[in-house]
């Protein structure tokens, strides 16, 4: 039997209507399906351009899709479809299903990663106790020091802010998990503890829908690797197909 | 492919969003005689506020919006945009030509638009407060920091000088004002310091509602940064409908999840904060995001 999906994606589509060039409408992606299930890791692959990160964008729904359907399983098996809800129950539903990990952190000014990390525990329903501990389990297991935690994360460094980025995407796991490029700038003893720590989350249930950039990353992670060209759904691959062409957009 | 998921539609129903606390439906405000045919010849498309046909402004119209407890709702748009407007009619500072804002308080809704001036100015007091740009708009200047908090709580029915006292400290504390400038006039402080006790004002008697009119616009970079700090962790500490007007979308970016955009006494778009900033629609949005971020 066919297993429900996490997260089902439906003739998906968005655009772009530049009003500062007379209007012009520059496609992102069109017309993309495709489903992720409970503990599925589904690498987006393509060149630069391709729609990879609108795509992860839409389903996130910072970016407002100009048509189809974005499925996500949410508690007791039951479905919402992203694209048919009101503004504030996007807000509520992301926040407690759904981590976006950018290649960047993007926080709010003056805040410490603790804090960060507690605040998106909150959104997934933990009570402050609990989302204290797990945010502190959460920068832990991403190799930030404790000393480093009070901290204002605008002074952190890149690879720093990248693993706060990411301890605040997994802290009290997501049903689903989008990441866009999270290893870009971690050094190899980094990347390889959040190499393990996606992979253990994948094996805990979590579907993810994923980003990177190196083939190595895609292969020792992903279960299916789901082929962007010029915003259309060209291909389905295994990992150990891949070719290098593929994933050489961003270097 | 066959619809797997319409009989199993979760109802967003027990989300426990929490209902709306304000209400604003349809509020216009007009300056000068109008009809439709005036109201027609204002707005985003024919890029004025002010009617070719009478000269009428029409400052605000057809702007509705709700607010649940414990969600901050941004306003965003140039000066001239309406935004304002719409805030102080909600503050009863201005008198609206149309529309209702309720309050829904205990379970009663409450228009207050339609209450008489006394009950408009009992609200004011301990249900919707105002933080103004202008801290004297919001403060009486020769007064001491104690007094201008002691005002609304007498005006509440405190009459304790002991307890007025003592809620006084609390608030000045949680807004970070140093109680040995308790007694000092208003006037002998500085920008940040007279926004701080206009907040701790502000929340005198645990509003409902609090209307937040550029808070930080006209104070240095490190001042209004401490203020927007302040202003942050009280909405998040507190189970507040709150409305921030600001031109600047750093501001509107920290404190707010939701965001209207206003231009020419209309709304052009409404969304997520993090929608209008990555993909905004509207050209007068995609114009103030680029102008925002270059």
């Amino acid at each position: 039997m066919r297993r429900d999906p996490v997260l089902e994606v439906r003739q998906l589509c968005k655009s772009f209507v530049l009003h500062a060039v007379s209007g012009r409408t520059v496609v992102a992606f069109d017309d993309v399906s495709f489903s992720v299930t409970a503990g599925e890791h589904v690498a987006l692959a393509g060149m630069s351009g391709a729609g990879k990160s609108s795509l992860l964008k839409s389903i996130y729904r910072t970016y407002r899709p100009s048509s189809g359907e974005v499925w996500l399983q949410i508690h007791a098996g039951d479905y919402v479809d992203m694209c048919a809800l009101s503004d504030i129950e996007v807000a509520t539903i992301r926040g407690h299903e759904i981590g976006y990990v950018s290649q960047f952190l993007r926080s709010e000014p003056r805040r410490g990663a603790l804090d960060i990390v507690i605040k998106s525990a909150r959104q997934r329903g933990m009570n402050e106790a609990d989302a204290r501990d797990a945010a502190a389990t959460a920068l832990q297991r991403v190799g930030i020091e404790e000393r480093l935690w009070d901290v204002y994360t605008s002074v952190l460094s890149g690879g720093e802010k990248q693993r706060v980025n990411l301890a605040a995407g997994t802290v009290h796991p997501p049903r689903l998990l989008l990441l866009d490029e999270p290893l870009s700038a971690l050094d190899p003893e980094n990347r390889e503890r959040a190499l393990v720590l996606i992979s253990s989350l994948s094996h805990r249930g979590v579907a993810v829908v994923s980003i990177f950039h190196d083939l190595e990353a895609i292969q020792r992670l992903a279960t299916r690797v789901l082929v962007l060209e010029r915003g259309h759904l060209v291909a389905e691959r295994r990992p150990d197909e891949l070719d290098e062409r593929l994933t050489a957009a961003a270097r | 492919m066959s619809d797997t998921f319409t009989d199993r539609r979760f109802d967003v129903a027990r989300l426990a969003i929490p209902d709306w606390l304000l209400k604003v439906e349809g509020l216009g405000k007009v300056y000068g005689p109008f009809d439709d045919a005036v109201i027609n010849s204002t707005g985003p498309g024919p890029e004025t506020a002010k009617s070719p046909l009478n000269g009428s402004i029409v400052a605000a119209w057809d702007v509705s919006f709700e607010v649940a407890p414990g969600e901050a709702l941004g306003i965003v748009g140039e000066s001239g945009s309406g935004k304002t407007t719409v805030l102080r009619c909600l503050a009863g500072d201005v008198t609206p030509s149309t529309g209702a804002a309720t309050i829904r308080l205990g379970g009663n809704d409450l228009n207050i638009f339609a209450v008489d001036a006394a009950e408009r100015r009992r609200l004011r007091v301990d249900t919707v407060s105002v933080v103004y740009q202008d801290p004297s708009e919001g403060l009486k200047m020769n007064v001491t920091a104690g007094g201008n908090i002691a005002e609304p709580l007498t005006a509440a029915g405190w009459r304790n000088f002991a307890k007025i006292r003592m809620r006084a400290c609390d608030l000045l504390s949680r807004t970070e004002v140093p109680l040995n400038r308790m007694d000092d006039l208003v006037r002998a402080f500085s920008g940040g310091m007279r926004q701080r006790v206009q907040i701790a004002k502000a929340l005198a008697n645990s509003p409902s509602v609090v209307l937040f009119d550029e808070p930080t616009t006209g104070l240095d970079a490190s001042v209004a940064a401490g203020v927007l700090d302040l202003i942050r962790s009280l909405l998040e500490e507190n189970r507040i409908a709150a409305v921030v007007v600001s031109h600047d979308f750093s501001v509107i970016e920290m404190l707010t999840s939701r965001c209207l955009v206003m231009h020419h006494g209309r709304i052009v778009e409404s969304a997520l904060t993090d929608q209008l900033l990555e993909d905004p629609h509207h050209s007068y949005t995609q114009r103030l995001v680029a102008a925002a971020r270059s």
